[in-house]
Formats: C-alpha cells, structure tokens, sequence
C-alpha cells in the first residue's frame, strides 16, 4: 500500500484500505462488499480500524439493507464478531470526547440497522450530548461535524443528525474554510453532510464543490469515501 | 477618546465564537469604544506618517504610482467617508485634516490635468479625481480633459478587470460623466455578480469580491443598491471568508471583510473579530500588513510602505462598522440638500445616533475655490 | 479476537491510537493564491485592490 511505503502507522495503513474498499462499493454497488472481506480478522488492529472508521465500516450494507439483515450467514457472522470486538475493545472512556461518544453510538446504530441481532445484544448507548450542536461556534462545530461524517447514512436517524440539520448555513461555511486551509478530509465530512441536508445553500455549488475536494485530495481513501457517499445515498457530487 | 483602554474587552458582550452563529452576531454586539479608540490611533498614526504620503516631484513621470499615487488616493477615498461619517468630532477632525492635506498635494486639482495629459488613456487618474469631484473638490481644466478622454469610444474598451471597471463607473457617476457601460451588465460578470462558488476565493479573488462591494455600494455610503440576491451571498459567505483571513493574519484583507459586513442592507458583525483585528493593532495606531511581526526596516519608509494600507482599512472599517446600523446614505453625488436631522434612524450603538452630526452627512459644500 | 489485542500495555497504545484518529486535530491551514505575474499589477491595484508590496506565501510543501 501506498500509505505504508509513506511510513504511516499499521492502523492508519487498515483504515485507509477498508475506506477504499468502501469507497468502491459505494460506487460500484453494495454486492461485493463484505466487511469481513476487506478486514481479515486476524489482523490485530481490525477492531481498531472499525472502531476509527465507524458506521462507515458498514455504509456499504445500507444500499442493500435486506441482503444484509436476511440471516446469519457466515459472512454476516464474521462482520458482527468484528464489530462487537470494536465496540468491546474500544468502548470510550469516562473521559472520551463528543467525537468519540457519537462516533462510537454511529457504529452502534449502524450495527443495529445493517447487521443480523446479535443473539447476545449489542453494547448499551453511551450518553452523549447534542446541546454543542446548538451552541458552538461555526468553525468548531464544523471539524466537529466532518469528523462524525459516518453519521450522515441513511437510516441512522440520530440526535446528532437532527441538531446539525439546524446548522446548514454554518456547515457550509465550514465547508468554504476547510476548502481555502487544503483540509480536504473536513470538507468532504462537510460535504457528505451538506449532501444529507434538504437546504443547502445553492451558491455553496455543493457538487462541484464535492468533485473539486475529490480531485483536489489525491488518493486520500476517507475523501474518496465521504465523496462517494455523498453521490450514492444522497445523489449530489456527480 | 475615552480614557479607560478598550481592549481589555470587558464592557463588551459575549465572544461571537460563543455565539450559535458564530460571527454573525448583530451590531448591537460591537463595542463603540473600541472602534473608535481603533479608529483614532489608526488616523493619528496617518496623520504622522503625511511626510510619506507626500507627492515626490516625479510623480507625474518616474516614481512608482503604487508607492505615491495609491497611498494618497487610498488616503482620500477612505478619509472621505471618515469625515463626514464618524460620530466623534475629534475622530472627524482628523480626517477632515487628512482629506484636506491630499487635496492639496494634488495641487487643488491640477496634478490630474498633468497625469491626464501624460496619460490620456489611464482610468486612475479620473477614479482618483473622482473621490474630490464627489465632495464639491472640482478643477475645470481637469473636467475638460475629462470629458474629452472618457467621450472617446476608446474609454469603452474592457479592462482587463470588470472589478476595476465598475470603479470607473463609480468615479464617473461621482463626476456627473454618462457612465460609459452598464453598471449591472459589468457587476454581473464579476466574483461577486456572479456568485463565484464561495470555496473558489483565493487572495486576489477575494480583494475582487470587497471591491465589487465597495464599488457597488460607492464605499459603504449607498448600501441600499446592493441587490438583494447578492446580499444574500454575502450574508452567507463573508464570516467564513473574514474568518480564513483573520486566521491567515491578513489584516487588510481581513479589514476589508469587515468594512463589508457593514455595506450590506442589515449590517453583519462580528465582535470577536473585532477584537482580534485590535490585538493586531500596535499601540502607535499601526495595523501591519500581515502577522504580527514589526514592520521591517528602521526606516520610516518601509514602515509606512507596510503599514499605511492596513491602518488605512481599519480606520475605515471601524468607522462603517460604527455607523453600520444607523440609516442614511449620501449617495448622490449632486443631491440638493444633507439629510434633514428629523429622518428616522435604523437601531444604532449605544449612543451613536446621538453623537451623530446628521448635518455632517450628505455631500459636502465646499468648492474649489 | 486474538489474545495480544487483549494484553493490557498494546491495546492502550492502540486505544490512544485509535481515539486520536476519531477526534484528531484540525491540520494548521495551508493557503495558497495564483501567482500573479508582479509587472502585470502596476496600477490593477491602485485604490485598495492589492497590498502595496509583494509578500511571500505560504506554499504547500508536497
């Protein structure tokens, strides 16, 4: 991989495959994905790489929801074990930021909607709060945003995507300033999120704006991947 | 001024960045006091520095028009609006000196007639000699060079920039000149006419889009033309773009997003940022180009070269953001009579419409003479 | 799962891995502007339009 010849950690290196393989799927059609599949479990850091991509590690299953809820196949049973060991392993602390919360309860809620019961129950939902979504300033809660942008999939019906829907204006805003500092990964967030909300400004020119941050980025697989969700569920970008 | 030390923030309402909106916060947000103390030290510093500003002998031939004519006409367009704007009668003094002071480095005029016969096709010479025309300052040899440079189909020719034309449209409606294109045909083909996509902006775009706005709403006195779509664009863009420049320590431009929060039809500010353009401010009143470093050189020159444009925005800034809420514009340039002092005032900061002089407002009655 | 996960000292490395890439830090901006070629300015820039003096830019590295 690419990412590994740059020297960046093994972790790094798994998220940034499994985003791939998202981001393909994603344009290619939910079919050929499988969790498990672009994970192998015995890998040491897969839980962790889950953990970090969140409900996105599942995007995928949410074009195909039925395929993916069906039975318990093999497949399915391998991508459950993986993401319980996630949520197991990795379940934030008493100190954990809003970030870490909403992307851990994202997963959570992705694991609910796309994945068979687990016969042993899922996790409880860690409390966590949507009251910043009201109060803080634009350019914070835009990063915030970005980095929670595995939240914006349909079906994951969440406080935190209702209190952000308040805030499109100041998202985009986000968006322009991530764009003008080259913080290509914010803007795609923004951008995937911006692709959820129903009044998006028309000047913001979210969809070129969406096919520049693809290009402008390079090969960064969590851009590809925000990019591509934002065209297949919610039609804008292509 | 006042004698406490504004900076020290404490009058002033919660930051902005705590606000929902963050850096939408309404006038009633901005603190007065540190807008004029800004205000102020930015005039007193100019009117220390007016041996830069001075007009070398070969201003007309060899000197640099970016390092002698720019920094007067910047100087008189700005102070223009100060004097007759600025709801303190010291801060008005001052630029009222100021103005007066390029005046007369312009020869009453007459340095525009040398120009214009050196060169008869540049457009600065009547953008600058529009800031005068538009107060009453008038020469009569430069009006016959004029009209005769500016009725010659060759003054219809694009620029290369449909900002830098709309100020020429500007300077010739200051001047009493049919206006040689259509005003919204020319806006409609620049940044802000055509609603660049906001993420586009870089450096020089941006310094296009304030201009569009300064041009379009003849520098912050005529907010009533800007059509309400731009309007919109601007409410929606312009706190991501002060806030990139803020962060990136441009203070010009950073001054210029400001001033043009308060160009628009419901003034938008931003108090947090206010304050962050004071912190860059030194104590002599300088606002330096860009970081926070001292201006390079012990020169007084180069101090000059790097400071007078930034302090310049923000003495300007300040003062439209001042008067941003209050109603009233003096918009054309041979209207009869100032406003009358019975108009109605839109909401004003605290005391502002008090303090205004109305009488101050409307075109001034000075001549030529 | 794999019982190296589970040993105390590398799966709190990891956790610490994993919470700084959920909620990471904004990167320091990197801004860029067309370059402009300087004798094309004299006088674009009269009345505000540019800063009297070139500066030099922040660039992108990579």
């Amino acid at each position: 991989m690419a990412e590994q010849a740059q020297g960046i950690s093994p972790l790094s290196a798994v998220v940034a495959d499994v985003a791939q393989g998202v981001a393909l799927a994603l344009r290619g059609g939910g079919g050929s994905y499988a969790l498990s599949d672009v994970l192998p479990p015995d890998e040491a850091v897969a839980p962790a790489a889950v953990r970090v991509l969140g409900a996105d590690a599942l995007a995928p299953y949410a074009l195909d929801r039925a395929a993916a809820t069906g039975g318990a196949t093999d497949r399915t049973t391998a991508d459950r074990a993986l993401v319980r060991a996630a949520l197991t392993a990795f379940a934030p602390g008493a100190d954990a930021s809003e970030v870490s919360l909403w992307s851990y309860r994202g997963l959570l809620a992705a694991a609910r909607a796309l994945l068979p019961a687990d016969p042993d129950g899922w996790p409880p939902e860690p409390p966590a709060a949507t009251a910043w979504t009201a109060t803080d300033p634009w350019p914070k809660l835009a990063h915030r945003a970005s980095q929670l942008a595995s939240l914006a999939l349909p079906g994951l019906d969440t406080p935190l995507a209702a209190g952000l829907a308040e805030r499109t204006d100041d998202l985009a805003r986000g968006f322009v300033r991530a764009v003008r500092r080259r913080d290509w990964l914010q803007a795609a967030g923004l951008g995937r999120w911006l692709a959820s909300a129903a009044d998006v400004p028309d000047t913001l020119g979210l969809d070129s704006g969406l096919v520049f941050v693809r290009q402008m980025s390079g090969t960064q697989p969590r851009v590809a991947l925000h990019v591509a969700a934002a065209a297949r569920f919610y039609g804008r970008g292509s | 001024m006042t004698g406490a030390d504004p900076r020290g923030g404490t009058a002033v309402a919660a930051p902005a960045r705590e606000h929902p909106d963050g850096g939408t916060a309404d006038v009633h947000g901005l603190d007065p006091a540190l807008l004029d103390s800004m205000a102020g030290s930015a005039l007193r510093w100019l009117d220390g520095m007016r041996d830069c500003f001075r007009l070398p002998a070969d201003v007309t031939t060899d000197a640099d028009p970016n390092l002698t004519l720019k920094p007067l006409g910047e100087l008189a367009e700005l102070t223009h609006l100060i004097r007759t704007r600025h709801p303190r009668a010291d801060v008005r003094t001052l630029a009222e000196g100021l103005f007066a002071f390029a005046w007369e480095e312009t020869r009453g005029g007459a340095l525009f007639g040398d120009l214009l016969r050196g060169e008869p096709r540049a457009t600065y010479p009547v953008e600058l000699y529009g800031v005068f025309a538009r107060t009453g300052l008038r020469h009569p040899g430069v009006e016959e060079l004029i009209r005769t440079a500016t009725g010659l189909r060759g003054w219809r020719v694009a620029r290369e920039d449909h900002t830098r034309t709309l100020g020429v449209l500007n300077a010739e409606r200051r001047i009493g000149l049919p206006e040689h294109a259509d005003f919204a045909e020319v806006l409609a083909m620049t940044g802000l006419g055509c609603r660049s996509e906001p993420w586009t902006l870089d450096r020089k775009a941006a310094y296009g889009v304030t201009h569009d706005v300064f041009h379009l709403t003849d520098w912050g006195r005529a907010r009533e033309r800007m059509p309400a779509d731009l309007a919109e664009y601007l409410r929606l863009w312009v706190p991501s773009w002060l806030e990139c420049w803020l962060e990136e320590e441009l203070w010009d431009l950073a001054g210029e997003w400001l001033a043009v929060s308060a160009c628009l039809p419901v003034p938008v500010q931003d108090p947090a940022a206010w304050r962050r353009l004071a912190a860059a401010q030194a104590p002599d009143g300088s606002v330096p180009e860009s970081g926070t470093e001292p201006p390079p050189g012990p020169d007084e020159a180069d101090a000059f070269t790097a400071c007078y444009h930034s302090t310049l925005v923000t003495a300007f800034a300040a003062t439209l953001a001042r008067i941003g809420a209050a109603d009233g514009s003096d918009t054309a340039p041979h209207s009869p009579a100032p406003h009358s002092p019975s108009l109605p005032h839109g909401p004003a900061p605290h005391g502002a419409a008090a303090t205004r002089n109305t009488a101050m407002e409307g075109p001034e009655s000075e001549a030529a003479s | 799962m794999n019982s190296e996960l589970t040993a105390p000292v590398e799966s709190a490395v990891l956790a610490a891995e994993v919470e700084g890439l959920v909620d990471s830090a904004e990167p320091e901006g990197i801004y860029r502007d067309t370059r402009e070629c300087g004798g094309g300015l004299l006088l674009a820039g009269l009345l505000l339009i540019s800063p009297p003096t070139p500066r030099p830019t922040k660039t992108d590295a990579s």
